[in-house]
């Protein structure tokens, strides 16, 4: 244990070296109008319009599971408005479970760029990363983020993806490299578009906030909220840091989770407290708390990307109403509206849900949204958790 | 991912792809399977391949009495709407087997002996069971084994029938022009649990326990990924004729037949774009008026027993910039999206030292261009074409028993206008 210990230090400051060697002039963000590379626009620089900038590390770190069992991830982190120079510094053990959510406006000129700062717990590895924008229509090769058919960036360095925001509505991103390891592994997040419509009323809609194009209000919300599920196999996260051997064909989850937590700790309000062995980097940023004012219509925007199993998920109390799916509205061919009433949804990795639930009439209280495959409601062994959470009406 | 198994991985690619690049098979149609009216199978064993190297026995319907070889999944059957068809089965297995038609109305049975859902054909070889039914509804169905289902359609008995309607029944799949397509595919998912098909090997069938059921194999059209792209009756998989080999130039379209072939669902995803789901289990998705209650997604949940037909398209359009790499006074090719003729490409891509390449990238971004690749690296995207995954988007799914990648995948290939596809 302690020579373990030892040789990790060490392993550490070996990979810090090579990274403080390699990191001058390899992190390369491409952002217009942006000069020193933190991809915002800061002083003197000109933001163009119609442009928005992401930057992303792509690495490790730990995150902590409802039971208090801490977990080896990999994932993305925010590093925009970060200088290039501290880049590697930053997103260095900060992986963040779910990944930075992304919400761009329907046409907007996307720029994300992605540097790799490595898997410093694991420094035998020599993995290359990509974002995929699962989901995104009319996508090209060279930025779709599947690795076989394009390139991804290898450790040290940065590549940007280019996109012209498409139509709008829920969508994912994830790394695409060997897929099944680093989803499992914790490379996941939500992506957003956000339709042209916004910002003018239609259909008495004030809060002027839309799913879609729908020309009829009919997809208007007050808040949305983030449902991202996915499961966590404890037994591949802890051989995955022991430097072991990958269960592939056992993969089975234990950890059923809503926006990278489970039950209770979705409803924490603030960040997770950050694992020791992050350096104290806050990891779980994402509560699932949903609080809404009796009266207003919320919108959650279910996903899956879990890699092994589908989710049945339920609200008690509120109808949900679907308005999309996969990112478009549902509506017939002659402009019928298509949109249901239901109490629940099932989703396959890679699905997604727009949902509105309506809180006119329904009394203040707190009300539950749950998997109703109820095997899904534990942390592990730990009874009455994994992906549960919250909805308050004040 | 350990660097001994990536190794094996790549090698598996490189003889995947030089049998794809240099195998001259004879050709033939997108959809292989068999026509007429009058279908002979024959239950029997035989033994398919795993692409990390597993072999497993199966139990599938051969093509022939008494004759052909065991197939997974069954021969596809392709008939035409009003036909009256009749499927006569035998049987070499070791328990009586049968078939039961999905989807198809007043099926009658004939010969043989009674069992629970159908009459079925006792082993043996001799006894032979008929089925007839007419074909009246155009669409994609299946067709699978009756009796213990539970085990039968886990060891392959299993397979796709194509009824294609009255009208342009070589360009529609239903009587309405919102199911036409250019190029069309199967897309029969399933999966299997090698520890049921090892005790029925060993002839152990009180051992088979269908209630810890565990799959660590998923397929397209009984083969895994990366021999779902190799050719169809490649003679390396002699009982896995079909492949999965999607293809399209920009503009085109493709109709996929997708059907839930084991006992598991699964999320099947399209890179590239949404695919616009237009039926299911053989019905248009309609009020009345053509497909007009078809669900654009781009992740579609494949059910056990089910069927959906769906139709890809892929233009390029708004991408905000020029695929062909053109100058603005260049021609515009075939449907190209005009507004971005000429754009430049937005971005710088890293060196060659900071990316990993992938097999099939050109080493361009632009569509029909070859770049540079390093040695070794790349190679196997000839036309530098567009290649998109198609797969199981619960990612456990796109594995070989614990080998990465494998399993319920392949690649779909746009290829530049004027490229001949080898797989129409």
């Amino acid at each position: 244990m302690k020579i373990r210990r030892v040789l990790s230090i060490i392993g550490l400051q070996f990979i810090g070296l090579i990274f403080c060697a390699l990191s001058e002039g390899v992190v390369n963000v491409q952002c217009p109008g942006d000069i020193d590379g933190d991809a915002q626009w800061t002083g003197a620089e000109v933001q163009p319009p119609n442009t928005q900038c992401i930057h992303l590390a792509a690495g490790d770190g730990f995150v902590t599971m409802a039971d208090g069992h801490l977990q080896y991830t990999f994932g993305f982190s925010e590093v925009t408005g970060v200088l290039p120079e501290d880049v590697m510094s930053t997103g260095m053990l900060a992986a963040e479970f779910p990944g930075p959510t992304i919400k761009v406006k329907e046409g907007s000129n996307v720029y994300l760029t992605l540097t790799n700062v490595g898997m410093i717990r694991r420094p035998d590895l020599f993995d290359p990363h990509s974002v995929h924008f699962h989901g995104f229509p009319n996508a090209a090769p060279i930025f779709d983020g599947e690795p076989m058919a394009s390139l991804a960036i290898n450790m040290g360095s940065s590549l940007t993806y280019y996109y012209q925001a498409p139509e709008p509505g829920t969508y994912m991103y994830h790394c695409h490299v060997e897929a099944t390891e680093h989803m499992q592994m914790g490379m996941l997040a939500n992506l957003w578009v956000t339709p042209l419509q916004d910002g003018t009323t239609v259909g008495g809609c004030t809060a002027q906030q839309y799913v879609f194009n729908d020309g009829d209000g009919s997809t208007c919300y007050d808040l949305d909220f983030p449902i991202q599920l996915s499961g966590f196999d404890s037994i591949f996260h802890d051989l995955h840091i022991a430097v072991q051997p990958l269960p592939f064909a056992m993969m089975k989850d234990n950890y059923p989770m809503i926006n990278g937590r489970g039950y209770p700790d979705t409803i924490n309000p603030n960040p997770l407290s950050a694992p020791a062995e992050n350096g104290g980097i806050q990891s779980q940023l994402m509560s699932s708390l949903i609080t809404a004012t009796a009266g207003q219509k919320i919108l959650l925007r279910v996903s899956s990307l879990g890699t092994v199993d589908f989710y049945t998920l339920s609200v008690l109390g509120i109808p949900m109403r679907v308005v999309g799916r996969d990112a478009r509205i549902l509506r017939s061919s002659s402009g019928q509206n298509l949109s249901y009433i239901t109490n629940s949804v099932t989703l396959g990795g890679g699905e997604s849900y727009d949902i509105i639930l309506d809180t006119a009439g329904i009394a203040p209280g707190t009300y539950f949204l749950y998997a109703k495959d109820l095997n899904n409601l534990s942390n592990n062994t730990e009874d009455f958790g994994g992906m549960m959470t919250e909805i308050v009406i004040l | 991912m350990e660097n001994t198994s990536k190794r094996k991985t790549i090698g598996i690619w490189l003889l995947s792809a030089v049998v794809v690049l240099f195998a001259a098979f004879p050709a033939h149609g997108a959809i292989d399977g068999i026509t007429g009216t009058t279908f002979n199978l024959t239950a029997r064993p035989g033994y398919i391949s795993t692409a990390e190297g597993g072999s497993y026995l199966m139990w599938g319907y051969a093509n022939g009495i008494g004759s052909g070889a065991m197939q997974y999944p069954g021969p596809t059957l392709i008939v035409n709407q009003g036909d009256v068809v009749t499927v006569n089965l035998s049987n070499q297995l070791t328990m009586p087997v049968s078939i039961v038609f999905p989807g198809q109305s007043a099926v009658t049975a004939t010969g043989g002996t009674p069992g629970l859902l159908t009459r079925e054909a006792a082993p043996g070889g001799t006894d032979t069971v008929s089925y007839t039914f007419t074909a009246a509804q155009p669409g994609t169905y299946t067709y699978y084994s009756g009796t213990r289902p539970e085990l039968q359609i886990e060891m392959g008995l299993v397979g796709a029938l194509i009824v294609r309607p009255t009208t342009n029944p070589a360009t529609q799949a239903y009587n309405h022009p919102d199911s036409q397509f250019d190029h069309e595919y199967l897309f029969l998912l399933s999966e299997i649990d090698p520890i049921i098909h090892d005790q029925v090997s060993a002839g152990n069938m009180a051992l088979v326990d269908n209630t810890t059921y565990f799959p660590v194999y998923w397929m397209i059209n009984g083969r895994t990924g990366p021999d779902t792209m190799t050719p169809a009756n490649n003679p390396l998989l002699p009982n896995q004729p079909y492949n999965s080999m999607p293809m399209m130039h920009p503009g085109e379209k493709i109709l996929l037949r997708m059907i839930g072939g084991g006992r598991d669902m699964h999320p099947f995803h399209t890179h590239g774009n949404h695919h616009k789901v237009i039926a299911r289990d053989g019905r248009l998705l309609s009020s009345g008026v053509g497909a007009d209650l078809a669900e654009m997604a781009f992740t579609t949940t494949v059910v056990p027993g089910s069927t959906a037909d769906a139709i890809f398209g892929w233009t390029g359009d708004r991408l905000g910039w020029d695929m062909y790499g053109h100058t603005a006074g260049d021609p515009l090719q075939p449907n190209e999206y005009a507004p971005d003729h000429g754009k430049p490409f937005p971005v710088t891509l890293p060196t060659q030292l900071e990316v990993t390449n992938g097999q099939f990238f050109s080493g361009s971004p632009f569509l029909g261009t070859m770049g540079y690749i390093p040695p070794g690296e790349g190679g196997f995207n000839p036309n530098s074409g567009f290649l998109y995954m198609w797969h199981s988007h619960n990612e456990k799914e796109i594995v070989n028993n614990d080998i990465f990648p494998g399993g319920l995948m392949t690649m779909m290939i746009i290829e530049a206008p004027g490229v001949v596809l080898d797989n129409p």
